[in-house]
């Protein structure tokens, strides 16, 4: 990025920063890794090697040590040390976190400033896609013709658990992460993140669990499926330790996260910013950040539990010691249905605020949004055992989590009324968000529609772990939440940018993908109804077409994101300039520069009505 | 789809049907009002489009579109609780029992033989028309048991065992496919099974070896 930040008021020159004006992402990996070999030293030498149990102990104090050595190698503990010493940061030392005048290197540093840790987002987003994606190549591939030939069944069955986990991660932080640090804040009328150090942490914390679960690609033995659940996980090795620990480091980074978006809203909004007044994104991000906070300590639960099973001998999950798998399959979906919505619900707020701009509209029944969100959000804490219809635990309580799970549909029907009640007799500006938003429509339903037939258990004793379930679930994830999250990057993108994302590869990126998610999961839903199970290495001749056809579909998918981040990057310093408001919205975010100042905005406005009234372009005073 | 070969499994299908006809008129009325939107109101030429007229509320909107979305939700939850209830009525009085073991990466199947004693089985085999218990476990980690045929699936789990019937009404053989990840070999964790005569079934019971 190229573009500088601009200062009204000069600020005196200061060597702020200390011990920070030398840490970047580089001393972060030295000390992470670092940080590693003085734990796997410690440990080895002082844990007895006889024990069972000490392999999976020291590989867990290994991956400890990387997060603790990275934390201190960004400077995410420079802070917190100091103060214990009486040595409160000053407002130099502030700015210098909040990467004052430090140009593109601010980006791979503990940088404080939301907008920073925005791109940041951004980029982690990318990479974390990137990298589950080409698993899933690597998947399609395998499974283009019956029988083992590209890689190994081991091989092939960690792949599947790491792509499922890394394209969870990367939805989790998708849209919420980019989003809801570069823009909420500057929606409500804020300087800043209520904590802004623990949004720097919250990012470099992602950082690091994802670094270790890549490991646990390295060094093997994640072969169980992204779920991961007991008893199998006892015949994994110490990538089974290294998955786990990320988890729940991952788990910090979201409840810092969340913690932080909630607060941001509620205290820092600025006067006359009423709740009622909130861009619908806003209600997005904090009912997503209060249900991730609902949820993922059941995340940090399961994990913590598994990771004792597995180094200090007790048995939670182990059933020849006490304990049962059911009640880690309980924890995790406990954790895991309401994950999906912390998934879906920003992506859908965002998909509202671009509904109500691009069709020059207020967003229909704005109080019908935030219900449906409320109440989906409510709703999805009460299903999580309709993962669990075929497992035999509890059969008799079927019938209810019947009920509570097809109850879901009312909460979507309503973002679907929402949505087509504000495109609904609009003057609809057909730019590259719009596009990508019609896609989630079309794409929304058919997920929507399949998870009906999944929720009702005659049907589900059929499809249950099947392909159907497998394409049910990338038609939510794929074809519905990332295609929000495509909206929502090419909606903001000429914020961040000052830089339009190109509207002709776009539309390429947009069709290769659309055509290419409906070729690949329809495709699947016949193999699944056909009879094929999930997760299978290889199948029987009669899946033949389908599988093809599905691998030929994921090519096109590929190819469509190719030419999506091949113009994110390209426009970033070469696309056609937009000014800092070229949807001509009233928002705060679009009234405020481009790229928008340190602290966004020179004196804090004062809100008198909400930003729908597109008869009127709105300017600061 | 799998060819059915059991109450259950028609049932299934019956209900797929019921519901893919209550969804079709759902799906098929948001895509042709997005077609209709994106085809009237998609707006011409450059430049930035003028305002529409802003509708903030329709009550009545809202009220219709959630009174149908409950209705129809209602209708879907009667009947699949319904069929739920004919799926899991108890078994008749007099089921074929059959105990079925998963370990990595095989199926067997246990039956009471003639006179007490106990026969093992690598292929499934069963009588036409007679209801099937199955009684299923696992010697190690988790695996799913399920026959694509008959609409049953249900986990075999280490040290407990998990209960699931049928009755097969169609002669012929048919697939048990394992649909929990259960390791190496998991994609290779299938068997055939049979449906027989009923006095096919026990020649076939009768001529195996009795096992103690």
């Amino acid at each position: 990025m190229t573009t500088t930040l601009e200062h009204k008021a000069p600020v005196i020159k200061h060597e702020g920063g200390g011990l920070a004006r030398h840490q970047n992402f580089l001393t972060a990996m030295i000390g992470g890794v670092a940080g590693a070999f003085i734990a796997w030293a410690i440990s080895h030498h002082l844990l007895d090697g006889n024990v069972r149990t000490t392999g999976d102990a020291v590989a867990v104090l290994t991956g400890l040590g990387w997060i603790v050595g990275f934390w201190f190698g960004i400077g995410a503990l420079n802070a917190p040390f100091a103060w214990l010493i009486g040595k409160d940061q000053n407002r130099q030392d502030q700015l210098y976190y909040a990467g004052e005048d430090q140009g593109t290197k601010r980006y791979w540093k503990y940088c404080t400033d939301h907008k920073v840790v925005g791109v940041q987002y951004i980029v982690m987003t990318m990479v974390l896609l990137g990298a589950g994606g080409i698993l899933a190549m690597a998947i399609r591939t395998e499974l283009i013709v019956p029988g083992n030939h590209f890689v190994n069944q081991q091989v092939y069955n960690g792949f599947i658990a790491v792509h499922g986990m890394l394209m969870i991660l990367a939805l989790i932080v998708a849209v919420a992460g980019p989003w809801g640090n570069f823009v909420v804040p500057i929606m409500c009328g804020a300087k800043d993140m209520a904590f802004p150090r623990l949004n720097a942490l919250s990012l470099w914390t992602l950082v690091g669990a994802a670094g270790l679960l890549l490991t646990t690609l390295a060094v093997g033995s994640l072969t169980m499926g992204w779920v991961v659940l007991a008893p199998i996980t006892d015949q994994a090795g110490v990538g089974m330790d290294f998955f786990a620990l990320s988890i729940l480091v991952f788990t910090v980074s979201t409840t810092v996260a969340g913690v932080n978006t909630i607060c941001t809203v509620f205290t820092m909004r600025t006067k006359g910013m009423t709740l009622e007044r909130l861009p619908i994104m806003v209600w997005g991000a904090i009912i997503a950040a209060a249900l991730g906070l609902y949820a993922f300590p059941y995340f940090s639960l399961v994990e913590a539990l598994q990771i004792l099973d597995r180094t200090a001998s007790t048995s939670f999950f182990v059933g020849t010691g006490g304990g049962t798998g059911w009640l880690q399959a309980n924890l995790f979906w406990l954790m895991g249905h309401p994950e999906v919505y912390v998934i879906l619900i920003p992506a859908v707020a965002a998909l509202f605020e671009i509904a109500a701009v691009m069709a020059r509209k207020p967003v229909f029944s704005y109080r019908t949004a935030v219900a449906g969100m409320t109440g989906l959000a409510g709703l999805s804490i009460l299903v999580w055992a309709h993962h669990m219809f075929t497992t035999g635990w509890a059969p008799t309580l079927g019938g209810p989590f019947m009920v509570t799970t097809e109850l879901i549909s009312i909460p979507t029907g309503l973002f679907f009324l929402v949505l087509i009640g504000t495109l609904w007799r609009g003057n609809i500006w057909m730019k590259l968000p719009t596009v990508w938003m019609f896609g989630f429509i079309a794409n929304f339903i058919i997920a929507g529609i399949t998870g009906i037939y999944l929720s009702d258990i005659p049907i589900d004793n059929q499809l249950h772990g099947t392909m159907f379930v497998t394409a049910h679930f990338h038609y939510v994830f794929v074809g519905s939440v990332l295609f929000g999250a495509i909206a929502a990057l090419a909606f903001w993108y000429p914020k961040v940018t000052g830089r339009f994302l190109d509207e002709k590869l776009g539309r390429i990126s947009f069709w290769l993908s659309f055509i290419g998610v409906q070729v690949t999961f329809l495709a699947m839903f016949v193999s699944g109804l056909r009879g094929m199970p999930r997760r299978y290495s290889s199948y029987s001749f009669i899946f033949e077409h389908t599988n093809f056809i599905s691998t030929m579909g994921a090519y096109m998918i590929m190819a469509g994101m190719l030419v999506l981040g091949g113009a994110v990057i390209y426009c970033w310093n070469h696309g056609e300039p937009s000014g800092s408001n070229p949807w001509h919205a009233n928002s705060l975010e679009w009234l405020v520069s481009t790229p928008p100042p340190l602290e966004n905005f020179d004196v804090l406005p004062v809100i008198t009505e909400d930003p729908y009234n597109f008869e009127k372009e709105m300017v600061l005073s | 789809m799998p060819k059915s070969m059991s109450q259950t499994m028609h049932l299934s299908i019956l209900t797929m049907v019921v519901f893919s006809v209550s969804a079709a008129p759902v799906a098929a009325g948001v895509y042709a009002a997005t077609l209709y939107i994106m085809r009237n109101w998609a707006h011409k030429g450059e430049g930035v489009p003028a305002a529409a007229p802003a509708v903030r509320e329709s009550a009545k909107t809202v009220i219709t579109w959630t009174l149908t979305s409950v209705i129809l939700t209602v209708f879907l939850l009667i009947w699949g609780l319904g069929a739920l209830a004919v799926d899991s009525s108890g078994a008749s009085s007099n089921p074929l029992v059959v105990n079925v073991t998963g370990q990595q990466w095989v199926w067997s199947f246990q039956y009471a033989g003639p006179n007490g004693t106990k026969v093992e089985s690598n292929d499934l085999y069963l009588p036409e028309g007679r209801e099937v218990v199955f009684h299923v476990t696992s010697l190690d980690v988790t695996h799913g048991f399920w026959v694509p045929q008959m609409g049953v699936q249900i986990d075999a789990n280490e040290g407990t065992f998990t209960e699931i019937h049928t009755t097969p009404n169609k002669l012929g053989t048919f697939d048990v496919r394992c649909t929990q990840f259960c390791g190496l070999n998991h994609a290779y964790m299938v068997t055939q099974g049979h449906v027989l005569t009923p006095s096919a079934f026990t020649t076939w019971l009768n001529a195996q070896p009795a096992r103690s």
